[in-house]
Parts: C-alpha cells; structure tokens; sequence
C-alpha cells in the first residue's frame, strides 16, 4: 500500500487548506484576467474591469487566502507539533504563503489605485504579479503533493 | 521521486484546474448578475469566462484518468463506496456543467448581439442571467466537483 494512511484529525484542516488553495488559485486567476482586460478599451471601461479585479481581490482573494494559509497552520501544528523539524516541502509553502502574503497585498494596493486613475501606470503590474503568484502557487502544490525530497 | 508522487502531483493538479476554473467562471457569472449590467459588460464577463473552459476540460480530463489509475497504483479497490461516489458524483457535475456551459454560451451571444445593437437594457437578459434553473444546475454542478474534493480527503470507508 503506496498511499499515506493520515489520522482522520487531519482531514478537517487538510480539507480547509485543500478548499482555500483552490479558491485563492481561481481568485488569482480571475484577477489576472480581469486585470489584463482591464489594461485595454476605452477608459470607462477600463476602470470598471480593474474596480472588479480589486473587489474580488479583497472579497475573494484574501479570505481565500486566510483559509489557506489558516489550514496549513492547523495541520502543520498536528503533523509536527512544539516546533518540531518541518521538511523542505512544507517550508515551500510557507515560502510561498508568508513572501507571498505581502506580493497579494502590494497587488491590491496597486489594483485599488488602478481602479481610480485610467492614466495610472501601475495597473499594468496588478495582472502580472496576480500570474507569477499564480506560478508560486502551482510551485506550492506540487511540494506538497509529489513532496519532493521527503 | 517515485511513480505514486508524480501520479499524485498530476492528480492534484487536475483538481486545482477544475476546482480553479469553476471558481472563476463562479465569480465571473455572479459579477454578471448581482447588478443590473448593460449588455456590453455581462459580454465582456462571458467573454472572459471562455478562459476557464479549457482549464475546466483539462481539469476534468487529469483529475478522472490519473485518479483511476491511483486507485490501482495506490492499492485501493475500484468497488470502493468511496471510489464509486466519487466518480458519480464526477459524471453527474460534468453533465451539468456541459449542460450549463451550453446556456450559458447561448446568454454570452445574447449579450454580445444586444451590445452591437445599442447597449440598452434587456430584460429577456436579465431573465437569462436569472433563470432559477439554470442558476441551480450551475451551481450544483460547481458544489458536486467540492464534495468530491471532500470525498478525496475523507475516504469514507476506506
């Protein structure tokens, strides 16, 4: 038998982190799109698409976020508790999560500035920092799915 | 690095891709309907929604292949209540979500036509984007593709 028998506390934080990873992946991509929508058209238009990456930034994307980054936690502190040794596989995620938190934070910051000045230089940064986050996270789960090393 | 890994590796990212993709074209379609939008912008959110088809196909295509041979690399039975719900589950939202993604294609032209002819408000539109019905296979079928991450967690019985 391959798979990994895990004990079934773990099922309710592993689901919560497996749920927000999912929804933080489809939050991200949908700002990147809207986002890179959002750099071309006329103004009017222009605003509106980069109004929305900012919404589903901060109405999707962060509690998403928080889910993900809160489940990891939880099942981290059961698998290897009172600050025993992680593996390099999960210092990936928290490489992707912790770095990861500020890039999410700058994007917003620039996406709520995008979404008020058609003019500003900087949306061109909100749909390509949401791609390499997108990047980042696929780097996260293949660490913690082929857990490389371990 | 063996065999098991990588299966796995590829297996999850099938369901990041589908779970992905059905969590944008979620956003995508509420954007369109919480708010009384002029055509042009609900085309533009559909026009937008088409990203999500592919990663959706492939999503399905990984996550129901490389699962099935898991299964057997992984030493688990095919006849497995666990297995067996899954894949149900799995035939069911693909069904649905077939069946949504053809309406909704048919509401994203509607929108598109109603733009080049003026943009004004429609309500055969709006009645579109509303429709009780499809609004539930819609989302049943994105809540059958969760449970099925729920059922992959769990492994009741297993």
């Amino acid at each position: 038998m391959l798979a990994i028998v895990r004990p079934d506390s773990w099922n309710l934080p592993l689901f919560l982190h497996v749920l927000g990873a999912t929804l933080t992946f489809g939050a991200t991509a949908t700002v990147a799109l809207l986002g890179f929508a959002g750099l071309r058209g006329d103004p009017e238009r222009a605003i509106w698409l980069r109004g929305l990456a900012f919404r589903i930034g901060g109405y999707v994307l962060v509690p998403a976020f928080i889910l993900m980054r809160g489940g990891a936690q939880w099942i981290a502190d059961k698998e290897y508790p009172g600050g025993a040794k992680t593996p390099g596989w999960l210092d990936v995620g928290f490489i992707v999560t912790e770095p990861g938190a500020i890039l999410v934070i700058v994007m917003l910051i620039l996406a709520w500035f995008a979404a008020r000045r058609p003019s500003f230089r900087g949306a061109v940064a909100v749909p390509w920092l949401a791609s390499i986050y997108l990047v980042a996270l696929g780097i996260a789960w293949f660490a913690m799915s082929a857990k490389p090393g371990s | 690095m063996n065999l098991y890994d990588w299966l796995l590796f590829l297996h999850v990212t099938g369901a990041f891709f589908l779970l992905g993709g059905i969590v944008i074209a979620g956003i995508l379609n509420l954007a369109a309907i919480t708010k009384n939008r002029p055509p042009s912008q609900v085309a533009s959110l559909y026009g937008l929604i088409r990203f999500a088809v592919p990663l959706i196909g492939a999503g399905l295509l990984l996550t129901l292949v490389i699962g099935l041979w898991l299964v057997h690399e992984a030493d688990y039975g095919y006849g497995d209540a666990w297995v067996v719900t899954a894949i149900v589950l799995w035939v069911v939202a693909s069904v649905l979500g077939n069946i949504d993604g053809k309406y909704q294609r048919k509401t994203g032209d509607l929108a598109q036509r109603l733009a080049a002819e003026g943009d004004a408000p429609s309500s055969e539109l709006r009645a579109r984007l509303r429709a009780p019905q499809a609004l539930a296979i819609s989302y049943a079928s994105g809540l059958m593709a969760f449970a099925v991450l729920g059922i992959m967690i769990w492994k009741p019985g297993a």
